[in-house]
């Protein structure tokens, strides 16, 4: 059962040490053995996924495979559905976030998400930025709050299209505005690690084409992991990538390697489209 | 041919059927409307506003509406006031917190339709009942000076016996608008590591908002309709028992503690059911009414508009 050959382990983007603690270090998530279920449906069998600092990982594979339910239980989202139910351990940054200490609203400020649909807030521009700074720090004063509104947006490369209508309502963008706006508000907050499950499903390839380029300039200072359907997207951004099937994470290692040369037969088919 | 011919007439037949019937409600409608207009109108000049009634048997020296009007505004106003908070609290509890399965849950759920179906009069009676008890004095002024009960009516009577009677259908638009805000605004607001509250605080209640306003205003509207609640604890005096000059700012708590009627009791006070017997005024009064229910249904129309337009 122990079959150490198929834990497929990608390569440590810095070099590795004997020490185990060590070793763990670039990884900003890791899982191990992390099986979940729905009521008595399961949707994540067994996984071990290792997800390397300041890289982007793609997550692939059909859907409903369990890609999103993954990212769900990284940031602890699926606490929030009855009946869910999980095995195994996640940790961030070596910490177990199931843990007895964890603090959850804090794991979700450090572990942000992004959603396959663009979801503003009903509000103005300004307020879905500022809306959860403001609540994790009351005493925060209008420069400050309005620096950090700049630089989100800046980052999520909206600031000059918005700039002249921070207080005119979100809902008033375009989708592919919307979907920055998102990731600038999940930025706000000072995450580690991004997530962001299928950003660009419901774009058009401009939009996407702003989101791929500014994934690639975060890159330098968050953690990213992205779902996604497309290969190409997956191809052009991502560093790391790890296929998923059926509940289960079949392949992981460095995208150029598992697209050239991919270890299962399974992740072959998959990329020769052979699913849908 | 000859079935698909007889199916099509059939069609033809109940479109007409439905036809007719749409008719038949809108010729109601509009004749109401007109009847109030057509009686109303002629009651509408500037003094019928800024006097007071004044009973009298000839109908020209009966006055106006000035304390009714404002009965109506003072009763409507306090009476969101009173309902507002236990609503709303009720509305979150019911539609963020509550178990669907749980006994507790359904023993509420019950309670509120039971509520919703309560005629308003028995609510009167009721209201009535309970603050007359002496514990109530300060609610209303005393019916002597070392009475053993309480009088038991006036406009904070009046506005909390109308709290009781809208909360139902107000806590029910609530938990309709707080049930409304999409699961991926939850979600957002969950992700963005705000707690259970803070979300609810901070993304459910504004993005359910206008759907609060509504609930308020149709609130509004039910306690401006309501005759019975207001005959039976605002007491039947035509103008303000509280003070002589109701209208100057610093009387505002005798007035609440006294008397007085709104444009429904005033309705009911002039027509030939009452006492009054100014039919003339009553048909204004009654137009005024409308138009105030026809505004405030107007501005729920247009909250509903402005949220679409939003959403787009
Ligand atoms: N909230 C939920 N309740 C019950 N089942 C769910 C829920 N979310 C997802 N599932 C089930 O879990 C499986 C995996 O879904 P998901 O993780 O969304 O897949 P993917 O993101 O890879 O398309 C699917 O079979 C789906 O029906
Ligand atoms: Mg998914």
């Amino acid at each position: 059962m122990n079959d150490v050959a198929e834990v497929v382990l990608p390569a440590v983007p810095t070099a590795g040490t004997a020490s185990v603690d060590v070793a763990c270090e670039p990884w900003a998530v890791q899982a191990a053995g992390v099986s979940s279920w729905y009521g008595s449906n399961q949707v994540l069998k067994d996984v071990d996924i290792c997800i390397p600092q300041r890289r982007i990982t793609a997550l692939i594979g059909p859907s409903g495979c369990g890609k999103s339910t993954f990212l769900r239980c990284v940031n602890r989202m699926n606490d929030l559905i009855r009946g869910f139910r999980m095995q195994g351990t996640v940790s961030v940054h070596g910490e177990d976030i199931n843990g007895p200490q964890v603090d959850v609203t804090l794991l979700r400020r450090t572990v942000g998400m992004v959603f396959q649909h663009p979801n503003p807030f009903p509000m103005s521009v300004y307020d879905n930025i500022a809306l959860a700074v403001r609540e994790h720090k009351p005493s925060i004063n209008r420069d400050e709050l309005d620096g950090i509104v700049e630089q989100s947006l800046k980052d999520a490369h909206l600031w000059d299209e918005v700039k002249d209508r921070l207080s005119g309502s979100a809902l008033g963008l375009s989708g592919g505005q919307q979907q920055r706006l998102c990731i600038a508000r999940a930025l706000a907050v000072k995450p580690e690690v991004l997530m962001l499950d299928e950003p660009c499903a419901s774009l058009d390839p401009i939009a996407t084409g702003k989101i791929e380029e500014l994934l690639l300039q975060l890159r330098e200072r968050y953690t990213i992991i992205i779902v996604t359907h497309n290969l190409a997207q997956a191809r052009r951004i991502s560093d790391e990538m790890a296929f998923f099937l059926m509940g289960e994470m079949l392949e992981q290692g460095p995208t150029q390697q598992v697209l050239a040369a991919p270890q299962r037969e399974e992740t072959a088919a998959y990329l020769d489209g052979s699913y849908g | 041919m000859a079935r698909l011919s007889f199916a099509h007439v059939r069609s033809r037949f109940w479109m007409a059927a439905c036809w007719v019937s749409a008719a038949v409600v809108l010729a109601v409608c509009a004749g109401i409307v007109l009847a109030m207009a057509a009686r109303g109108i002629g009651a509408l000049e500037p003094s019928f506003f800024t006097t007071d009634p004044q009973p009298s048997f000839e109908e020209s020296l009966a006055g106006g509406i000035r304390a009714p009007l404002a009965g109506s505004v003072i009763l409507a106003v306090s009476g969101i006031l009173a309902v507002f908070l236990p609503s709303l609290g009720a509305a979150i509890y019911l539609a963020e917190y509550m178990d669907e399965q749980k006994l507790g849950t359904r023993a509420i759920r019950l309670g509120l339709e039971v509520l919703a179906g309560v005629p308003s009069v028995v609510f009167g009676f009721w209201g009535l009942a309970v603050f007359s008890q002496p514990i109530f004095a300060f609610l209303s002024d005393s019916a002597g000076g070392d009475a053993t009960s309480a009088f038991g009516r006036s406009f904070l009577v009046g506005a909390l016996v109308m709290a009781v009677h809208i909360l139902p259908f107000v806590v029910k638009v609530m938990e309709e608008a707080i049930r409304a805000v999409p699961r991926a605004l939850r979600e957002a607001g969950y992700a963005l590591g705000l707690t259970k509250w803070r979300m609810i605080k901070r993304v459910v209640l504004p993005s359910a908002a206008p759907g609060i306003v509504t609930a308020i205003v149709l609130g509004l509207g039910l306690i401006v309709g309501d005759t019975a609640i207001v005959w039976l604890t605002v007491g039947g005096t035509m103008t303000m028992s509280g003070a002589d000059a109701w209208w100057l700012p610093h009387n505002w708590l005798p007035v609440l503690k006294g008397t007085g009627s709104t444009l429904t009791t005033f309705i009911f006070y002039s027509s030939p059911a009452g006492e009054g017997n100014a039919p003339g005024k009553a048909y204004g009064a009654a137009f005024v009414l409308l138009a105030l229910v026809v505004a405030l249904n107007a501005f729920v129309a247009w909250i509903g508009r402005q949220r679409s337009i939003k959403a787009q």
